[in-house]
């Protein structure tokens, strides 16, 4: 038995030798970056910074400190975000859409502890009362989307209709479509998907003055405007006049159809048409607010993603992290670098001090900064969201096979007050 | 004289002893890991707290799609494990006999091998879309079509596509295990038969599938367990959508513990699946070695 | 041997078979092939009711157009299509849609003059349904009643011609018709929806010919866009009496057609086969070679790449794909020996020694194969993190050798027990220890059963993904699997750079399969035999 014990333990000294052992008085920073277009790779550890890399240049900036930063797919940062903190190897610095989870169970460092003070300034208000939980920040924007209403123009031109502004119109203009093209070209375009399927849900709900909380502040999804907000969009699938399987058809493909103009009417987000462009669609497109029910404001959805920074009590020197914490978002914050950044990804500032460069640089940030500013936001700061956000969808798909919408909701509902 | 049969009596277990390490080491501790959250209280973010009993299992059993995923679990096993058999069964009948081209064919069948399942899966995704997928474009431009086909219109054939590419992946797997059998039969045996006058199916039943049996069971069991497991071809294709018609268990407690979040639940259903496994494992391990020990 | 005369017998009904399989193909030919309809004028009547004004002043204008027609002689029947519709608003407005439908047919003959690429493969049927019999009839000329193998070259030369030729015709009958689906609907469809414009006015310009006799005019593109044709069963007759023309030309050559049939069959199923599995390849490749916007355009008309982009390649070996790849070498090729180095032994003792617990531990193998590693990937991130092994190739490979032990064992135990162990025990008279006689004489013996299941191993490891994406942190050590991932991202899936690595990764598994297919099939019979 002896003999097993001792073999075992130099298998696993020696193993342990040979990985670490590599001392280094730098402070190392691990962070996850999420994975936003094509280039996001190669501008931070790449080439893709005029030569350089974010890593290189933080680095040569701050002499103490060492960038350990990945770079991770959304199909897996869930997982890797959520293995690793279970298995105690958090990371410092996180980026991802939802936090409320992680601040709940008390895994997040309030913002007011790394964050410099004319830093946090600089963020749009609007935006960090999003990441509030009981009075404390948890978590900082690092950029912003809104979505709105994209149309072909000379296909709308062609049939001799108007941008729909209301649900009805909608309905009208989808067949005056269907029947032009003899369903060729799809009028509307749904995303019911099990990534995206929350956002549809939140574009008629929130345009029947429904949504995913009441009044107060509380879940309230089974509300009367949700249920008809449902059973409008599956009602617009049933009657022929959106993309056939809306249930797998992912965001993706809904912007190929547009882009190639056999989609009227998407709605998307601002990066739409240099999505268009690179994949070499050759459409007339413009923007309108998304249709409401009659009677109803029509609002824009804006979507946010943040950054966050866990706890480590294991670190001796907490001054010393908080610092480093502190040079990374201020380095990553820095309009010479955060406007390249955000302008390659094509989303839109979360900070005061990069509009101005970006505006000047493309002047459509404007509007969509405008939009941005109407828009509406996902209850990402509740607690609960992510079941609330997949039991949308399932009910979604759900009613898309023929379920009742309010009995789908209902129980939903039952399962959040519970 | 006391240390000399002391060793000798260990050395069977001195030559194990490298293997019983390692899958100690890293398949064990993790497995026990699991059965540990499995008992316990675990938060959204994944941290264990207190033991709990039963309430990960009784959670996870109400779940409204338990039973859906159970059954789609069942029929994605069965299909794709019966079928890629038989499929795999003829192609290796095929691939045995001797004609040109052989070694080409036989590097081909070991394609679909080759390749991760993330990405088999992404091409078959990509070749059967409606819109702009390469199978309608290839038909079409064939003439073998007229208008282009919607090939997922509904879940029931979505789950077949995905049955379909397990298939697909599959059956190399089977085709070399049913290969070696049917090289490890002796020629003479056939030469008999034909002098007795045996036709081609009396052969097949009565000399190719006795003695191909043993590598079929094995390949058969350890497919089992691989089909069961596997995870990327539903999660690619479909996400379980819609409203999880399409999952299976694993594909399941993937987006039930990292998309809801419901840790819990989706730790009690992987012992489950394991429990089962374990049961339909366990009945043909018996089987088998009393068979052997006979 | 078959007597003279039976042999004579059986050549006069093969050639007779032969002739009138030839002469139905002509007589099917003159047949009507295919059936058109045809909408040659249609108008629509915008938002209206049955009955109301606006419907009858567009029926009156409609059934004039009618009348001209007539007059030319033209035969037309006027067909009226009613599509109600109803908005949310319990609104229901209807929209009547008049057409003047043409139907018309066209014999297999006709093809032979209509300009179509078609007419080609037309004229290469009847041609080669012709040189077929009479290659044929120029075999059995002298050589009738000779007994089939001891035929002098020149018949038995003429003969097999006559089933290739046979063969042949049998396969152009569906690309004819392949041909002609294509023309019909995909070119016209293209054409009048105006996705391509070259070349328009010569198609309609022979479509109007052919199919109008040049009556349609200006008209010809809205005519040709309601046009619809089905095959009759005459078109399809030709092709069993092109199979019947071949099985009379191989029982011509060899009296039976017993083998020879089963010989193509089996050439097909494989033919077929190999097509099949290459087929999701070869839209990786086209994919990998096309342009950003070819990729991912809808209707793409082509089916290969209209440029082909090799700089595609050398775009995703900048991004790393190299070093993922050897990556991914190490790792799978060191889990392949850790793999190797423990199943040995273990196997060994299992197939060679009688011991307690020896089916305790058979059990423990194939349990521990029982959770996916999905399931145990915190177990493995915490573990990896006590042993410092994260973020390391030498992780990974630990980790996938001991995930392949089950097989490993299973296998090598089997080809183990399958090897008699009179040699070892002769080696051990001579003053071999148990490692000597293991590594010198069982392992070479057995060297088949050890290259299965290195492949077996190798190819799970370089396949494994998820565990990857959670130890590996930096992403010079990314394996090819996670590495590709850079390509699917937020914004937008670059197709054709993820096919194009994705292919780039398969490359090293088929050629080590390859270099390894003979131990391979030899290898698993040991393996099976003792399950």
């Amino acid at each position: 038995m002896k003999k097993i014990l001792a073999l075992v333990l130099v298998l696993c000294m020696v193993f342990a030798l040979s990985v670490s052992a590599f001392a280094d008085d730098a402070y190392t920073l691990d962070v996850i970056i999420a994975q936003y277009g094509p280039n996001t790779q190669e501008w931070f550890l790449g080439k893709g910074m005029d030569g350089s890399n974010f890593v290189e240049k933080f680095e040569a900036a701050n002499p103490g400190i060492k960038l350990n930063l990945e770079v991770i797919s959304w199909n897996d940062l869930k997982t890797v975000a959520d293995t690793r903190i279970a298995s105690g190897q958090a990371p410092d610095v996180l980026n991802l859409d939802t936090f409320a989870d992680y601040a709940n169970e008390g895994l997040l460092m309030p913002v007011s502890e790394y964050c410099p003070e004319d830093l946090f300034e600089d963020f749009f208000p609007s935006f960090i009362d999003q990441s509030v939980i009981d009075g404390v920040c948890y978590a900082v924007p690092d950029l912003a989307s809104a979505r709105a209403l994209f149309y072909n123009t000379a296909i709308l031109e062609e049939v001799g209709v108007e941008v729909p502004t209301t649900w009805a119109e909608l309905e009208d203009v989808s067949q005056q479509i269907v029947d032009f093209y003899d369903g060729e070209v799809y009028p509307w375009g749904v995303d019911m998907t099990t990534d995206e399927g929350q956002a549809c849900f939140a574009y008629y709900a929130w345009g029947n003055n429904g949504g995913f909380v009441d009044e107060a502040g509380e879940w309230a999804v089974n509300s009367a405007a949700n249920v008809e907000a449902v059973n409008f969009i599956t009602g617009m699938v049933a009657n022929g006049f959106t993309n056939p399987n809306p249930a797998t058809q992912t965001r993706y493909d809904l912007q190929d159809m547009f882009a190639a103009g056999k989609l009227a009417m998407i709605i998307a987000p601002n990066q739409l048409p240099t999505y268009v462009a690179d994949k070499g669609g050759d459409i007339a497109m413009a923007t309108a607010d998304i249709p409401a029910n009659e009677g109803c404001t029509s609002s824009s959805v804006g979507v946010m993603d943040r950054i966050m920074v866990f706890k480590d009590e294991a670190e001796a020197d907490q001054a010393k992290r908080n610092e480093a914490v502190a040079a990374f978002l201020k380095f990553f914050y820095d309009p010479e670098n955060y406007v390249g950044w955000v302008s390659m990804e094509g989303f839109l500032p979360a900070v005061n001090s990069a509009v101005g460069a970006l505006v000047e640089s493309d002047p459509s940030f404007e509007a969509w900064l405008g939009v941005l500013g109407n828009a509406k936001f996902y209850s990402t700061a509740k607690d609960g969201w992510d079941a609330v956000k997949q039991g949308v969808i399932a009910a979604e798909q759900a009613v898309l096979e023929g379920a009742d919408a309010q009995a789908e909701l209902d129980a939903l509902q039952a399962t959040l007050v519970k | 004289m006391n240390n000399n049969t002391l060793l000798k009596k260990s050395e069977p277990y001195l030559w194990l002893l490298p293997s019983i390490v390692l899958m100690a080491v890293f398949v064990v501790f993790p497995i026990l890991i699991v059965f540990k959250l499995a008992f316990s209280e675990i938060s959204k973010a994944g941290i264990a707290g207190g033991f709990v009993g039963l309430q990960n299992f009784r959670d996870a059993i109400a779940l409204p799609a338990f039973k859906t995923v159970m059954l789609n679990t069942l029929w994605w096993v069965l299909s794709v494990v019966i079928l890629s058999t038989v499929i795999g069964f003829i192609v290796a009948m095929v691939l045995n006999q001797k004609f040109r081209g052989r070694k080409i064919a036989r590097a081909i069948v070991v394609f679909p091998w080759a390749t991760s399942l993330v990405i088999q899966a992404s091409v078959w995704n990509y070749i059967i879309k409606y819109e702009y997928g390469n199978l309608n474009n290839v038909l079409l431009n064939l003439g073998i079509i007229k208008e282009a086909i919607n090939w997922r219109s509904s879940y029931q054939i979505e789950f077949i596509w995905e049955c379909g590419v397990g298939i697909f992946v599959t059956i190399p797997f089977v085709t070399f295990c049913v290969l070696s059998g049917l090289q490890s039969i002796d020629g003479t045996l056939y030469e008999a038969a034909d002098i007795d006058g045996a036709g081609f199916w009396s052969k097949l039943f009565n000399i190719t599938i006795p003695l191909v049996k043993p590598s079929l069971t094995v390949s058969t069991v350890l497919n089992i367990i691989y089909v069961f497991n596997s995870f990327p071809i539903v999660y690619t294709m479909t996400k379980g959508a819609p409203v999880h018609k399409t999952d299976t268990l694993i594909t399941y407690l993937y987006m039930l513990s990292f998309h809801e979040r419901q840790k819990g639940p989706a730790t009690a259903l992987s012992v489950i699946g394991f429990l089962i496994l374990c049961l339909c494992a366990g009945i043909y391990m018996i089987s088998v070695l009393r068979k052997e020990e006979n | 041997m078959k007597e003279r005369s039976v042999i004579v017998k059986e050549n006069r009904t093969s050639v007779i078979v032969l002739i009138l399989a030839f002469a139905l193909i002509c007589t099917l030919l003159c047949l009507p092939a295919y059936e058109f309809t045809s909408s040659i004028y249609t108008k629509k009547s915008g938002n209206t009711f049955v009955g109301d004004e606006k419907y009858v002043a567009v029926k009156a204008e409609v059934e004039a157009v009618a009348e001209d027609y007539r007059a030319d002689g033209i035969e037309v029947t006027l067909k009226e299509n009613v599509i109600e519709r109803t908005n949310s608003k319990g609104k229901t407005t209807s929209m009547v849609s008049f057409s003047l439908d043409h139907t018309f047919t066209k014999s297999g003959w006709s093809f032979i003059n209509s300009g179509l690429t078609s007419s080609w493969v037309l004229l290469g049927i009847i041609l080669c349904s012709a040189l077929s019999c009479a290659c044929g009839l120029a075999g059995i000329v002298g050589s009738m009643g000779d007994s089939y193998n001891r035929l002098d070259g020149r018949s038995a030369a003429f003969r097999s011609a006559s089933g290739y030729l046979a063969l042949f015709v049998m396969l152009l009958v569906p690309v004819f018709f392949m041909m002609n689906t294509f023309a019909m609907s995909r070119q016209v469809k293209l054409f009048t929806s105006e996705t391509i414009t070259d070349g328009a006015d010569e198609f309609y310009a022979l479509l109007n010919a052919f199919l109008f006799d040049g009556t349609a005019g200006d008209n010809i593109s809205s005519a040709l866009s309601g046009l619809t044709f089905k095959n009759t069963y005459a078109a399809w007759g030709i092709l069993p009496c092109a199979f019947a023309m071949m099985l009379a030309a191989i029982s011509l050559r060899r009296g039976t057609i017993g083998h020879t049939f089963m010989r193509g069959l089996l050439y097909a199923f494989v033919i077929v086969m190999c097509v099949f599995i290459l087929y999701p390849y070869y839209v990786m490749l086209v994919t990998g070679l096309r342009s950003s916007a070819e990729a991912n355009d809808m209707y793409f008309l082509h089916i290969f790449p209209t440029e082909w982009r090799f700089e595609n390649l050398k775009y995703i070996m900048g991004r790393g794909i190299p070093k993922y790849l050897l990556n991914s070498l190490l790792i799978a090729g060191g889990a392949t020996c850790i793999a190797l180095l423990c199943g040995i032994p273990a196997a060994f003792a299992m197939a060679r020694m009688k011991f307690k617990g020896r089916n305790a531990f058979l059990g423990f193998v194939i349990m521990s194969q029982m959770f996916s590693p999905v399931v145990l990937l915190i177990g493995i991130a915490q573990l990896m993190s006590a042993l410092k092994l994260n973020d390391s190739l030498v992780g990974l490979m630990l980790i996938n050798a001991a995930f392949n032990q089950a097989f490993a064992i299973w296998l090598l135990r089997g080809t183990f027990v399958s090897i008699s162990s009179e040699m070892e025990q002769a080696a051990k008279i001579d003053g071999c220890n148990t490692v000597q006689s293991l590594v010198k004489i069982l392992i070479p013996m057995a060297a088949p059963g050890i290259v299965t299941t290195l492949i077996f191993v190798f190819i799970n490891a370089w396949n494994e993904y998820t565990i990857s994406t959670i130890l590996i942190s930096t992403a010079a050590n990314r394996p090819i699997t996670v590495g590709i991932t850079q390509f699917s991202s937020f914004n937008m899936i670059e197709w054709q750079y993820l096919f194009a690595s994705s292919l780039l990764a398969t490359v090293p598994v088929v050629i080590l399969f390859m270099c390894i297919e003979k131990h391979l099939t030899s290898g698993l019979t040991a393996g099976g035999v003792k399950g």
